[in-house]
């Protein structure tokens, strides 16, 4: 072999086996991740924005696995929560040594400028800490340098307060570098857009937007991850999610469908997997004065026409979870419960004491977009009305677009609709105030739904400190909720994935969050 | 000339004025509110009121429409609902793409199309010619869905011959932003590997995108092809004794090129409008998608960009195929 051949062929060789080693150094995934505007922690409130933010900035306190019950020491080593006299003082010790991207090491200063970052900037998220922990500007203190003390009012929950924590627009940021290329009054929220300025695992190399944001390990960081680099590939439509999955292209595909969850199922080169959600879809009624579901036995009706065991294997083919109470599964407080069996002969009986023997007729509000599960929400509006009208009912479906269904539900405007929701943060109670406290002016609104006892057991449960006496309280207002709300709850969606049988850790919990730098790949 | 030239500039403003009108007042007859699109499902009142009041959709129709147009003489496209940006900005993330991907379509038209027309023309009736007219009926009868599943599971999955999707693969590192397209910022960094990479994603697109508008061409070509054989000035430039060649390039074709020329420029229009379907099949980011989610969302600014850079291209081309014309054909005088 002649010299320059033999040079030649050592190089093609050691470039092949270097990029043979890059790839099990980066992780492609995949999924529909338009929803991305930002990657501004203190900004973000899309879904996607979420999964890359978390990866990027710590925050104080965090969950653990699928495990969103159990708060576990992040930047913050050690916190109590302590009662003042008209506040909750809450306490943080943060770690020595953890430091940023840019090698500051993270203090309580960060901390400070953080919290008062979000409530200065007004995010779309802001109302977590505004609304619901009630924090005002001024009231994150440094005690020194690695202690932290927020003082929110007593009418605020602090449990509901450190689960925000969790989320990102808890994740500390970088307040030296932030500040450094802050414009104006902006504290830096334009660039942050576009760069990353935290502690977390990783850092942020390139955003190409509508194609794929590319992360890095951080070199700084306290927490090494397994693999130098994550692609989030944005791939919209399911079926070219399965064949990028398919060719190697990609390691994980999120929101495959029903159909292509059960084909990769059944080939050993991948792994499936139905991640929880926190969503519940369901049935919300108007309540008000003159409508024919102020009536309760007609609800009652409607929750026993539901045959939600079909529903959720048939229909939904297991990409999702029976439940019938309004806190969902993998929260605390969840009641698995499901005493509405489906009985439609019972609910004709209601109907007829409740004035209507010869049955019931009203619109059934749906959106034409996809509900939870993958599944087209006027596919499931099919099936309930199907189902109601063993029940006696007559429901006239009228399919338009989701924001125009949410215009109408929000303006009380509906006879019945079918819906989505999510919590804004995972406890319990972002579950149980709106759905349960008219006051709040959210779903039980918007069912012009009004009940005292309702509105008062969720807001004990929101401020009660005791786990076990808290969980008492959400399981008498579910069964309260269960039996004289204005809802019949239908299925918590999961959400369909495939993953290559070489990628190793992965963990999506129910709020959606990944931890990066737990996952790995084998060769 | 120099008059004619003045005198068409000023219609494209006007054309484009019109596309603005029209935009405006259809994308606001929809009965939806965008705060509502873009804040979601649990966004607070407060929230949806401050929206609102920051976008001025609170304002009337005309007052919005006045606003948006003295900020477009000023050049400012105003800032999309959904991004939360500049719509400028996205254009110019989002329309290299599109332009990458319409090129490489508009080749793919070009010589296909082209070539399979003479061909089918010259051998009018015999088994070349029906091969021609049932390909291209295929071809202008496949849906781009159909035709791009059926690619990439055949040549990207089960040969493995090609990318499934994207523009880059996943592993490659993407070149340093110059121009946006993909495969000349890789000329730019000479990065050799990312250039191929980039022109093997490009493949399957641009022939799902361009053999539709091949089909059509090819028809095109094959029909005005037949008709100007047929004169009398061929079977003359024949009788003198001109070489076939010569015959069909020289005098055939160029005879025929001012329909061609037509059908060109509206084909080229109809691929830089961005190919929604061809750019979601295959995870390209260019403005097609950019502006359906743009719709679905409401995003009136963002619709209202595309429409008024759709309108200007479409204008500047028709432009410049008339400006060929008076090239192509002396007869014509532009005065």
């Amino acid at each position: 072999m002649n010299p320059i051949k033999a040079v030649g062929l050592i190089a093609a060789l050691s470039l092949g086996s270097a990029l043979a080693q890059d790839r099990t150094q980066t992780l492609i995934y995949g999924g529909d991740w338009s929803d991305l505007i930002t990657m501004d922690p203190q900004i973000s409130y899309e879904f996607s924005g979420g999964l890359v933010t978390d990866n990027l900035y710590e925050t104080l306190v965090k969950y653990e696995g699928a495990d969103l019950s159990t708060l576990k020491p992040g930047l913050a080593e050690s916190w109590k929560v302590e009662r003042g006299k008209d506040t909750w003082e809450i306490t943080f010790r943060l770690r020595r040594g953890s430091k940023f991207s840019s090698g500051n090491e993270v203090t309580a200063k960060d901390v400070v400028y953080t919290f008062e970052r979000a409530l200065a900037l007004k995010g779309p998220g802001s109302f977590l800490f505004t609304e619901i922990a009630q924090l005002k500007p001024g009231a994150t203190r440094a005690v020194d340098n690695y202690t932290v003390v927020v003082s929110i009012p007593k009418t605020a929950s602090p449990g509901s307060f450190l689960s925000i924590l969790t989320f990102n627009i808890g994740g500390i940021v970088d307040s030296e570098t932030v500040q450094k290329n802050a414009k104006g009054n902006d504290y830096g929220r334009e660039w942050l857009t576009n760069n990353s300025a935290g502690s977390g695992p990783f850092r942020l190399v390139r955003w190409d937007r509508g194609s794929q944001v590319l992360l890095e390990a951080n070199p700084n960081a306290r927490i090494k991850p397994k693999l130098q680099r994550v692609i989030l590939r944005e791939i919209k439509e399911p079926a070219v999610l399965r064949t990028a999955l398919e060719s190697g292209e990609i390691d994980i595909a999120e929101g495959l469908t029903p159909e292509a969850l059960r084909a990769l199922a059944g080939n050993p080169r991948f792994r499936t997997l139905k991640a929880d959600s926190l969503r519940l879809n369901y049935l919300g009624m108007n309540v008000k004065e003159g409508s024919p579901f102020a009536n309760k036995l007609v609800r009652e009706a409607v929750r026993y026409s539901i045959n939600q065991d079909e529903l959720v294997n048939g229909l939904v083919q297991g990409n999702g979870t029976k439940i019938q109470t309004i806190i969902p599964k993998g929260l605390l407080g969840y009641d698995p419960r499901t005493p509405y069996n489906f009985d439609p002969a019972r609910a004709r009986r209601l109907l007829a004491q409740a004035g209507y023997p010869n049955g019931l007729e009203f619109e059934l509000l749906v959106s034409t977009g996809i509900c939870g599960g993958g599944i087209p929400c006027a596919d499931i509006a099919a099936k309930v009305q199907a189902d109601l009208a063993k029940g006696g009912f007559k429901a006239n479906v009228r399919a338009i677009a989701n924001a125009e269904v949410l215009r109408t539900y929000r303006a009380q405007n509906h006879q019945m609709v079918l819906v989505g929701w999510s919590p804004d943060f995972p406890d319990p109670d972002g579950n149980a105030t709106p759905w349960a406290d008219f006051a709040a002016r959210s779903i039980a609104w918007r069912n012009s739904w009004n009940d005292p006892t309702a509105a008062r057991l969720a807001n004990q449960a929101a401020l009660e400190t005791d786990p076990t006496k808290r969980v008492a309280l959400y399981r008498l207002l579910t069964d309260y909720v269960l039996k004289n709300g204005p809802y019949a709850v239908l299925y918590q969606p999961a959400v369909p994935l495939g993953l290559s049988a070489k990628v190793e850790g992965y963990v999506r919990n129910a709020q959606g969050q990944v931890r990066f730098e737990n996952i790995s790949k084998l060769p | 000339m120099f008059s004619y030239l003045i005198r068409r500039l000023f219609f494209v403003v006007f054309v484009v004025w019109g596309v603005t009108f029209a935009t405006f007042f259809i994308a606001n007859v929809v009965p939806i509110d965008p705060a509502i699109a873009a804040l979601g499902d649990n966004a607070r009142e407060e929230q949806i009121r401050e929206f609102r009041e920051r976008y001025g959709l609170d304002k009337p129709i005309w007052q919005q429409y006045l606003i948006y147009m003295g900020r477009l003489l000023s050049g400012d496209l105003g800032n999309s609902l959904r991004t939360q940006r500049a719509v400028a900005e996205d254009l110019k993330e989002f329309f290299p793409a599109t332009l990458e991907l319409s090129v490489a379509a508009f080749l793919v038209t070009l010589l296909l199309g082209v070539p399979a027309g003479i061909l089918a023309a010259l051998q009018q009736n015999r088994a070349t010619d029906v091969a021609v007219r049932v390909l291209a009926l295929i071809g202008g009868a496949t849906p781009v869905f159909f035709l791009a599943v059926l690619l990439q599971y055949v040549l990207a999955r089960q040969l493995d011959l090609l990318p499934v999707q994207g523009r880059l693969d996943g592993f490659s590192i993407p070149p340093p932003r110059v121009t946006g397209l993909v495969g000349l910022d890789a000329l730019l960094a000479h990065d050799w590997s990312v250039f191929v990479d980039s022109l093997r994603h490009l493949v399957l697109p641009a022939f799902v995108l361009g053999s539709f508008s091949a089909a059509v061409l090819a028809r095109m070509t094959r029909a005005t092809m037949l008709e100007v054989l047929a004169q009398d000035y061929i079977r003359t430039a024949r009788a003198k004794g001109v070489g076939p060649r010569a015959v069909i390039l020289r005098h055939a074709l160029k005879n025929a090129s001012l329909p061609i020329l037509t059908l060109l420029g509206s084909l080229l229009g109809g691929l830089l409008s961005g190919a929604v379907l061809t750019e979601t099949i295959f995870s390209w980011p260019g403005i097609g998608r950019y502006v359906t989610q743009s719709a679905t969302s409401l995003d009136f600014p963002a619709v209202m960009g595309v429409t008024l850079l759709v309108g200007l291209v479409y204008a500047l081309i028709n432009l410049v195929v008339d400006l060929l014309y008076a090239f192509l054909d002396p007869r014509i005088r532009y005065a």
